[in-house]
């Protein structure tokens, strides 16, 4: 890392070089313009000539004299002569020239000559030898008087001029050094220039590598990354995003995310977006993702963060991972869940039924005296009046009616013992002596046999039976339970039907269950009763008059839920209509 | 004009032949112009038209006035083909002229300043005088010497 002090020297020094440059350059300048004005020759340096071509028109008045003298000029030209000399006093007394004597200290003698000169008038022609000689005595002092004016004026404008290139000199001394200043301090900033060039191509150098690198990160991700700016459009679009969206980066770059797939247009992407923009972060689970209606949604996690240049929201970004694989293992864990629970209601209905079995043999056993004068009563009614009417037959019955009769009180009684049979049966069963007992058993031969006996008991009754033709009528079942609940069905429609009306017993089935359904045209049962039927020791307003325990339809049911059946009442407009089912035999198990 | 500047120089060349003992001669014209030499009393000047110029002058202090003749068109009057004018005066100073400053600048040959005369002993008869303030290119020495005072002649090569 650079030091902390450099970037501020790095700056400074350029600025004390500028600075020091445009004073140099200043002073240069300022110096340049100065020898400009001084270089500046001007006629006021030309004195020299001035004198000396005063000088000459001093002698040549003199020479003009002396040719006088000798006849040889008139006094036309001694006049010419004359205003020539006059002229150069007339030019001496001007302005510049006037300065000048007075400098080189010699006004004073200009003036007495001037006076001397103007008091001298043009000789009038002819002029005789005297006259021009008093003329050249009279101009005798003027050449004397030019010539050390010459001298002086030399003199003075030599240490004039070698003041003036002193000056010069020292003042283009002063330029060189300035020059040589403004060449080293140019050399600086050119210096300062090509390290700072250097530095920035470094610079720029580095922050492309990074941005490269950058770049590289973003394309490689496995998850979806896109950027967007400050007013919503998109800036990067990784190619994993491009995958899982199925737009190419062509087509997302520079447009608004909702315009690139509706899914950024849904309102809970929208809110998350609004957010990362106002600096927040916020992220989104298991969004599903459309890309087209046929395909299964993708499930996406999307993260939105804000891009911050200096504490200023310039953008946001999104990372949006594709989760679809947590989202089935969800899925599948929310199925086994409700497969479990299933499992455990079907387990605790049957729990429960067997309990209820269990509560059914308790009652049965409980009311087993009711149930033993109820059950009992009928064939030891049927074995009494055989062995009554034998006694009173005695040596008059005949031997076939003695078999006959016998037989019938054997058969009654072979009824209890079955009955009692299965009585021990239900009980070695309820405290778990044996299994269950239902075994395969053809329900129409168990109910023609129970018809008969029910015929036999009641020969006026008109009992009638019926099934399809191809029924299959095996059921598991017991068979003694079966038997005594159609008994009890039978009996019980034998006993509520009006006088010569037919009581059907209508056996058939569905692919589960067989149905038995007893019917007669006796009177309707109660709609008070109905809820109460198949309680123990209920009778209802149709049982008046007639003999019964009221414990017939409470055991009846019972023993066909014992084995896996049941017991209803039917709603039929027919008289009373009750229906016993009982599952199908379906083969060993 | 050619005809006009004819007939004039020939009527001073008689007025000069005419009037010598009155008028002198001023100012000689001698080389490449018609009817060679031609003289100019100051009359003769006095008779052109006059232009005036108001400049300063390296010799004096202060802006003086002066009246005079254009060069230009004097020496177009006398139809004159070369390119130097070499000048000469009273004291035998001598300079050559470039034909080029009296088409350039408004040269003149000035016989008055500030309404006066301009006289033999002082910078007269006649001044070659520059438009000096004029022009900043003549402020230089170069031009300085030719500016001819107590002129007597031009010479036109």
């Amino acid at each position: 890392m650079r030091p902390l002090g450099r970037p501020g020297l790095a700056l400074i020094l350029p600025l004390i070089a500028i600075f020091v440059f445009a004073v140099l350059l200043a002073f240069a300048l300022n110096r340049m313009v100065r020898v400009a004005d001084d270089i500046r020759v001007n006629a006021e340096h030309n004195m020299l000539w001035v004198m000396h071509q005063s000088e000459i028109a001093a002698r040549r008045l003199v020479e003009t004299t002396l040719r006088a003298e000798l006849g040889e000029a008139d006094a036309a030209e001694i006049a010419l002569r004359l205003d020539l000399l006059r002229s150069r006093f007339a030019l001496l007394h001007e302005g510049p020239q006037r300065r000048f004597m007075e400098e080189i200290g010699m006004r004073e003698q200009l003036s007495t000559l001037n006076q001397t000169l103007q008091s001298i008038a043009p000789p009038s022609a002819p002029i005789s030898p005297s006259t021009a000689q008093d003329l050249r005595e009279a101009l005798a002092p003027f050449t004397r008087f030019f010539s050390r004016a010459a001298n002086k004026t030399m003199i003075r404008e030599w240490d004039d001029l070698g003041g003036r290139l002193e000056t010069a000199r020292a003042q283009l001394r002063q330029i060189i050094a300035s020059l040589f200043g403004i060449t080293v301090t140019g050399a600086v900033l050119i210096l300062t220039l090509f390290f700072a060039l250097r530095l920035s191509r470094q610079r720029t150098n580095m922050l492309r590598r990074e941005r490269d690198f950058s770049a590289l990160l973003v394309s490689s991700s496995g998850d979806g990354i896109l950027a967007i700016d400050a007013a919503g459009r998109c800036t990067i679009w990784n190619d994993a995003m491009a995958t899982m969206t199925g737009q190419p980066a062509e087509r997302a770059v520079g447009r608004k995310l909702s315009d690139i797939t509706g899914f950024f247009g849904t309102a809970h992407v929208q809110t998350a977006l609004k957010a990362s923009l106002a600096g927040k972060d916020r992220s989104i689970a298991l969004q599903p993702y459309y890309r087209d209606a046929e395909e299964p949604a993708l499930y996406v996690d999307l993260r939105f963060s804000p891009m911050l240049d200096e504490g200023r929201v310039v953008g946001a970004i999104v990372f949006m991972h594709d989760a679809s694989d947590r989202y089935a293992a969800r899925q599948r864990a929310a199925q086994t869940r409700g497969h479990l629970e299933q499992l455990v209601a079907e387990r605790t209905r049957e729990l429960d039924e067997a309990l209820l079995r269990e509560r059914s043999a308790a009652d049965l056993y409980r009311n087993f005296a009711g149930m033993i004068s109820h059950q009992f009563r009928t064939p030891l009614a049927v074995a009494d009046s055989a062995l009554q009417r034998l006694i009173r037959r005695g040596g008059r019955a005949s031997t076939a009616e003695i078999v006959d009769r016998a037989r019938g009180a054997r058969d009654a009684i072979a009824g209890l013992t079955r009955l009692v049979a299965s009585t021990m049966d239900a009980t070695r069963l309820q405290t778990g002596q044996v299994g269950a007992r239902r075994v395969a058993c053809d329900l129409s031969n168990l109910l023609e046999g129970v018809r008969a006996r029910q015929q036999a008991m009641a020969p006026e009754a008109r009992i009638e039976t019926d099934h399809p033709a191809n029924l299959n009528a095996v059921a598991l079942c017991d068979p003694a339970h079966a038997e005594q609940v159609l008994e009890n069905l039978m009996s019980n429609a034998v006993k509520y039907a009006p006088k010569g009306s037919a009581i059907t017993v209508h056996l058939h089935g569905n692919a589960t269950e067989l149905h038995c359904d007893v019917t007669n045209d006796g009177p309707k049962i109660a709609e008070a009763d109905r809820a109460q039927l198949f309680d123990a020791n209920f009778r209802g307003q149709n049982s008046v008059g007639t003999r019964g325990t009221g414990v017939g339809l409470f055991i009846a049911r019972s023993l066909a839920r014992m084995q896996g059946g049941d017991l209803q009442l039917r709603d039929t407009d027919r008289g009373t209509s009750f229906r016993f089912t009982l599952p199908r035999y379906e083969g060993e198990k | 004009m050619r005809y006009a500047a004819i007939s004039i120089s020939t009527c001073i060349a008689l007025a000069g032949a005419a009037l010598a003992a009155e008028e002198p001669v001023i100012l000689k014209v001698t080389g490449l112009i018609d009817d060679a030499p031609a003289h100019f009393t100051m009359a003769d000047l006095r008779a052109l038209p006059t232009t005036t110029l108001e400049t300063s002058t390296v010799v004096t202090d202060g802006v003086h006035n002066f009246t005079g003749v254009l060069l230009r068109d004097l020496l177009a009057q006398l139809d004159a083909t070369g390119d130097v004018i070499t000048a000469t005066a009273l004291n035998d100073y001598v300079v050559d002229i470039p034909r080029a400053d009296v088409e350039q600048y408004d040269v003149i040959v000035g016989y008055s300043m500030n309404g006066a005369e301009l006289d033999r002993a002082d910078k007269g008869p006649l001044w070659i005088v520059y438009p000096r303030d004029g022009h900043e290119a003549l402020q230089d020495i170069r031009y300085d010497y030719r500016w001819v005072w107590q002129l007597s002649e031009l010479e036109i090569r």
